[in-house]
């Protein structure tokens, strides 16, 4: 480690698979309320375990996304972050927030929680993913502007590199399109619009800047490619994000009341958006090849290969296969849009966190990678998680295909129910390979705790 | 793109710096690959349209009528005439003529900023009659189409307008011109889209 | 090639392209929202539809069901639900919650009043009269 105030992320890292486990549990008692109907239920009904789900995933990738941002930019910027008390004393107010808004959810009826934040004073609750409460919605801003902050300055008094910068104009986006949560018009038209506004121009747009820049920070690092190379292909690449995904949004105005030369411009656009992440599997598998140094660590290569291989089939490939308008009147919200979300989230997100962890966790432990033994045992949970994901997409696919062909597709369509109910058997198989995904995630975790010959650091 | 056709991440770098290869094209491949890129997104859209009026040809050929085809050959006129001022521009630099190349960067200024004088006139008028993107299928494609490309021209110019200035500046001579030639390409693009644009929208029936 | 494509002509691309098509992005946005009031139905958008959109909101019903399509793929669709069952079912259908039924998906208890049951239905009723481009496909949503 280059500068000790790189330490703040693995606080961010651990929290992150924390509440990542979280996360997955939650998924595995909502892929069982599929086909247990009545499982746990009074206690946590499927909207509120749903909540809890989606939740945690935004919020594990939120600390990953800051702990990357704290690792690499004092790196890149070569000085010191700016503050290293903020950055800890913004985890614990972070992390304490995550965690009393999760308990309010399972804790209260979801009525209640909102009368006793505040609800009432600006309504923004209930719509999908930004369920959050008042004070947490504030809350998220408090923290990353302070953390914007925080990060901005580092790099202000440091040295500034395109890595830095594309980072940094992520975060930025994610914070000032969150400012849309706040926006809820009666208009049920208008509030959709704008909710996209926060949506898509977060995972679809500054996401992907954040993406891409943490992508080649772990790329310059494990494979010693010149950083001019790296930080143009970069460039590239975000170019093609945002050109085709800012009007990409269109994709979504197809039918929600919106005017209907969306459904032109968003399957054209959207069309094209699978490039961006075909040049980022092409770069990173070049890069790869074209290395000028055998790094040790072997996991996070493998990890930053998947990122790309993974974001393309699952942001790409699945994003493409329902996109086109005439294909989307039949799939849109369906089970097709479950299994497109699922693999979009974790080769794009989950993995390009996981890449960072698996690079920066050895350094920050004081060693250049992990023991064989404990990098076989991280390959494996990559594998097992890899897969297992790829099967859930393949299943929630074919629940969704038989899903649109029986309730709308079929001259004599049958209702939700009867089709969930002939469908079953794929909610069976997702849930079983939902246990794989989890027996995945608790290798990983081992795998941290797993010592042997471990690299030393490099100078 | 060049003969070897190498793949999309090794190309610029394995290129040797200033390789004149004979043949290949101007400018650089990465250019290129956002050339070809807006080329295809236009080309979708110009599919879209086409199969669009397959299936409306009246309503199409009623509509077509109310576009005043003497504004748009105008401003064909214009670009191929700015096209042509970049093309003697880059000329010039080569000549390292670099005064006159900026006048001449400035006449396909004047021509694209006439360019948008006159879709801005054609704009008014369609405005002024109510006209939007919901009026019907054939005007929703007019209006994308070519609004879509007169931001086009806004961002050449743009372009043209840097390149101007590092042109008087001396930025460019002969063997140093990647950047006038990757904007001249770009102008050139801008230029193709409408050559195309023009009939299929205004003209064909 | 008369050179190679550096990392501050990628640069200018970046920022070029971004602001290019934010603003298109922008000038669609403001088209869409001068045609809207021909199709989101605003004229029906009463305090009553107001108050069932809060009601909707504050029961998280996004956590199970769509809406036009958007929220959890749990549930029926309700953008059309006012068409498929008309507003008494769906107000006796709210009040019987949970089925109980063993094994089946349950939906909890509210409690609603009947005000706020009269709301929830103006609110539905509201949303399956926004022009939604004909979808969904067919009345079971």
């Amino acid at each position: 480690m280059q500068y000790k105030s790189q330490a703040v992320a693995k606080l961010y890292f651990i929290a992150a698979i924390a509440l990542f486990a979280g996360q997955v549990l939650f998924g595995l008692i909502m892929g069982l309320q599929y086909v247990v109907g009545d499982f746990l239920f009074p206690a946590i009904p499927f909207n509120v375990a749903r909540m809890v789900h989606t939740n945690l995933l935004i919020v594990w990738l939120l600390f990953g996304f800051m702990g990357g941002a704290y690792y690499l930019i004092p790196e890149e910027s070569e000085t010191e972050l700016y503050s290293p008390k903020l950055a800890v004393a913004l985890f614990w107010i972070f992390l304490v927030a995550g965690a009393l808004t999760i308990v309010g959810y399972l804790a209260v009826p979801y009525a209640t929680l909102a009368k006793i934040t505040g609800n009432d004073l600006l309504e923004t609750m209930g719509r999908e993913f930004l369920e959050q409460p008042l004070p947490t919605k504030l809350g998220i801003v408090v923290v990353a502007l302070a953390f914007l902050f925080n990060i901005t300055m580092t790099v202000l008094k440091g040295k500034k590199t395109s890595i830095s910068t594309v980072l940094l104009l992520g975060l930025w986006g994610l914070a000032v399109f969150f400012l849309f949560s706040f926006y809820n018009p009666a208009n049920l038209v208008k509030d959709k619009f704008y909710w996209w506004w926060v949506v898509h121009l977060w995972v679809e747009g500054v996401w992907e800047l954040i993406l891409g820049s943490l992508l080649a920070f772990v790329l310059i690092k494990v494979t010693g490619v010149d950083r001019e190379v790296i930080e143009k292909w970069l460039y590239v690449i975000v170019t093609l994000t945002l050109v085709t995904g800012i009007i990409g949004t269109g994709h979504h105005y197809y039918w929600i009341g919106t005017p209907e030369y969306w459904q032109w411009w968003g399957s054209v656009f959207s069309a094209l958006e699978p490039i961006p992440f075909f040049a980022m599997t092409v770069f990173a598998f070049n890069m790869v090849n074209r290395r000028r140094r055998e790094h040790p660590n072997n996991a996070a290569t493998l990890w930053a290969l998947g990122t790309g291989v993974m974001a393309f089939l699952g942001a790409g490939v699945w994003g493409f296969l329902h996109t086109l308008a005439p294909v989307n009147y039949y799939t849109h919200g369906t089970q097709i849009t479950a299994a497109h979300g699922h693999m979009a989230f974790y080769g794009a997100y989950a993995m390009v966190v996981l890449t960072m962890i698996s690079y920066a966790m050895p350094v920050m432990r004081g060693r250049a990678a992990n023991s064989n033994r404990a990098q076989v045992i991280e390959m494996w949970s990559f594998w097992l998680m890899t897969i297992a994901m790829v099967f859930i997409t393949l299943f929630l696919t074919a629940a969704g295909i038989l899903q649109v062909w029986l309730q709308r597709f079929s001259s004599t369509p049958i209702s939700f129910m009867q089709a969930q109910d002939q469908i079953s058997l794929f909610y069976w198989l997702r849930e079983g390979t939902g246990v794989v995904f989890l027996i995945g995630l608790i290798l990983y975790i081992v795998s941290f705790f797993v010592g042997g010959d471990e690299k030393p650091a490099q100078a | 793109m060049t003969s070897s056709t190498p793949t999309l991440a090794q190309a610029p770098d394995s290129l040797p710096p200033h390789a004149a290869t004979g043949g290949a094209p101007p400018g650089d491949l990465a250019v290129w690959v956002f050339i070809f890129a807006e080329l295809l997104a236009f080309g979708v859209f110009f599919a879209a349209y086409a199969f669009t009026r397959m299936r409306h040809v009246e309503l199409f050929d009623t509509m077509q009528l109310t576009l005043d085809r003497h504004a748009g050959a105008l401003n064909t006129f214009l670009l191929i005439t700015s096209s042509w001022c970049v093309a003697r521009a880059v000329h010039a630099v080569e000549h390292t003529r670099n005064g006159a190349a900026t006048r001449w960067l400035a006449g396909a200024l004047a021509c694209g900023g006439g360019f948008l004088i006159v879709k801005g006139i054609e704009y008014a008028d369609k405005f002024g009659a109510g006209i939007s993107l919901s009026t019907n299928t054939f005007y929703m494609f007019y209006l994308s189409l070519t609004f879509f490309h007169f931001m086009h021209v806004i961002l050449g110019m743009v372009v043209l307008a840097i390149l101007a200035v590092q042109t008087r500046r001396g930025d460019y001579r002969p063997g140093h011109m990647n950047g006038l030639e990757s904007g001249a390409a770009y102008w050139h693009m801008v230029d193709l889209v409408w050559i195309v644009l023009f009939p299929l929208v205004y003209v064909m029936r | 090639m008369s050179g190679t494509f550096t990392k501050s002509m990628a640069r200018n691309i970046f920022y070029g392209g971004t602001v290019f098509f934010f603003l298109l992005f922008l000038a669609l946005s403001f088209d869409t929202n001068s045609a809207l009031p021909a199709r989101d139905n605003r004229a029906n958008l009463t305090p009553a539809v107001e108050a069932g959109k809060k009601i909707w909101e504050t029961r998280n019903c996004i956590g199970c069901h769509t809406l036009l399509g958007e929220g959890a793929y749990f549930a029926p669709e309700l953008g059309n639900v006012y068409t498929r069952r008309g507003g008494d079912f769906i107000k006796a259908w709210i009040k019987s919650q949970p089925t109980g039924a063993p094994g089946r998906r349950q939906m909890p208890q509210f409690n609603l009043t009947d005000k706020e049951l009269d709301d929830l239905v103006a609110f539905l009723k509201y949303a399956s009269e926004i022009n939604s481009a004909k979808w969904p496909p067919n009345v079971e949503g």
